[in-house]
């Protein structure tokens, strides 16, 4: 099987499961929204106490046991970090005020827009644009630096916390919070999110797909390999959406299931996530992927993404389908600041001009 | 007809977008990439370019101070090749 077909099918896999996922539970449009689980187990966990939103999602505990097993079946499983931690933290927090702002992570941006939702076309405008961004910065040498061995030790965090997190999910001990209306009361039974889960975590592994990637490279490279798979995730969450749910089907603005019209911020959060994803190196979804094949520097990611979440509906900048808050617009003005400056001082040149050396190039 | 070929991967996709510039200005064919599955998990860009051209683009890349990570060698048939075909050709 030609790579391209492979891209392709785990492109349809993953956008015919955010289908079956709604069908069997989760909320409209979020068969699969990986900023959103996060924020729901930040949530279920008690580190915010938006009462709609919390819930331990079994999915991201599938992606993280997927991602694992089949690594470790692969000799993948490489235990490295050390590349510049604290601000993949930073980063990731950032990429989750921005996703919050936009109510979704790229992925589920794609699948909103399967589903009608023409906000999610103002999102991509901003996501592209924040890609774009931050591909000018990589062009001037933008690194985090590299990663080194570590002891195997640290890769194994990762998959124990998912076991923790289901072991939690299935005891329900009085200090998890689960949502008993809103969004997070809205799930699909825990084997089949898990499986999906699990499914969509192997097979990840295996192609690689990242919705960051995806942008970069047809935009820096002109390489559109993992471009086919996220057209792909399109038109299968497309096709499944008209065939089996057409009456939730709604071409439009107005009315979308938990998104708003607020033009300028459902930009500007994307743009945030855009560019924060692209200098981290992968989306939430590549970065869960990652932290569990022993990235410890994704696994750093992810806890960002996690703390983003908590401060997110801690601090009022989360928006909600009545739209962006004025805290959530300050964050993201910060944020764009803030990971623009990293940005510009993490470059190469920057770095050659201290020592004195010019770049032959 | 089998054509060999060289994957350059690097640290960074700065070096990446320089080599395939140093290589381009000498007029040298180079064409990037995401990094092949088979030979990293790593989700950067690396340079596909002719067997032929090995030593030229090792030697522009000191010129320029490209840092390289690795090389690898591999043949590829004219046409493209399947994943398949490449892992059996491997062993």
């Amino acid at each position: 099987m030609s790579s391209r077909l492979q891209i392709i099918l785990s492109g349809l896999m993953v956008g015919k499961l955010g289908t079956i996922l709604v069908l069997f539970g989760n909320p409209v449009n979020m068969g699969v929204c990986v900023a959103c689980f996060y924020r729901d187990i930040a949530g279920g966990v008690g580190l915010h106490q938006a009462g709609v939103v919390q819930y331990i999602r079994p999915e991201i505990i599938g992606f993280i046991l997927g991602a694992f097993i089949i690594a470790k079946m692969k000799g993948e499983f490489r235990v490295r970090g050390g590349s510049s931690p604290i601000i993949r933290f930073l980063l990731g927090f950032f990429l989750m005020i921005g996703a919050l702002v936009f109510l979704g992570c790229p992925l589920r941006m794609i699948l909103r827009l399967a589903n009608g939702d023409l906000n999610a076309v103002t999102g991509l405008f901003g996501y592209v644009a924040g890609i774009f961004v931050g591909i000018q910065f990589i062009k001037q040498g933008f690194s985090l630096g590299r990663s080194v061995k570590q002891k195997p030790v640290g890769g194994y965090i990762m998959p124990m916390f998912a076991v923790v997190l289901l072991a939690l999910l299935l005891a329900r001990p009085t200090f998890i919070y689960f949502s008993t209306e809103g969004p997070g009361a809205a799930a699909a039974p825990i084997w089949m999110a898990l499986a999906a889960g699990l499914l969509i975590g192997g097979v990840l592994q295996r192609t690689r797909l990242c919705t960051a990637g995806g942008f970069r490279d047809a935009i820096l490279i002109k390489d559109y390999h993992f471009m086919w798979g996220l057209i792909a995730i399109f038109v299968a969450n497309l096709a499944g959406n008209l065939i089996f749910n057409f009456e939730a089907f709604n071409l439009g603005f107005e009315g979308q299931p938990i998104a708003h019209t607020d033009h300028l911020w459902n930009f500007m959060g994307m743009s945030l996530v855009g560019i924060t994803a692209v200098l981290l190196g992968g989306c939430p979804l590549r970065q869960t992927i990652l932290a569990s094949e022993g990235d410890t520097d994704a696994i750093i990611t992810v806890v960002g993404l996690v703390a983003g979440a908590a401060f997110a509906h801690n601090f009022g900048l989360a928006s909600s389908p009545a739209g962006s808050t004025l805290n959530g617009q300050v964050a993201v003005v910060i944020g764009l600041f803030i990971t623009v400056g990293i940005a510009a001082l993490s470059t190469e040149r920057s770095v050659s001009m201290e020592r004195g050396v010019k770049s032959n190039v | 007809m089998n054509k060999k070929i060289c994957i350059m991967t690097f640290h960074t996709t700065y070096h990446a977008l320089n080599f395939e510039k140093a290589l381009k200005r000498e007029g040298i064919e180079v064409k990037l990439i995401p990094v092949p599955r088979d030979l990293s998990s790593s989700c950067g860009s690396a340079a596909r370019f002719s067997l032929d051209d090995r030593e030229k683009a090792l030697t522009l890349s000191k010129e320029y101070n490209i840092e390289l990570d690795e090389l690898y060698e591999r043949e590829e048939e004219t046409e493209k090749p399947s994943l398949l075909d490449r892992l059996k050709r491997k062993k």
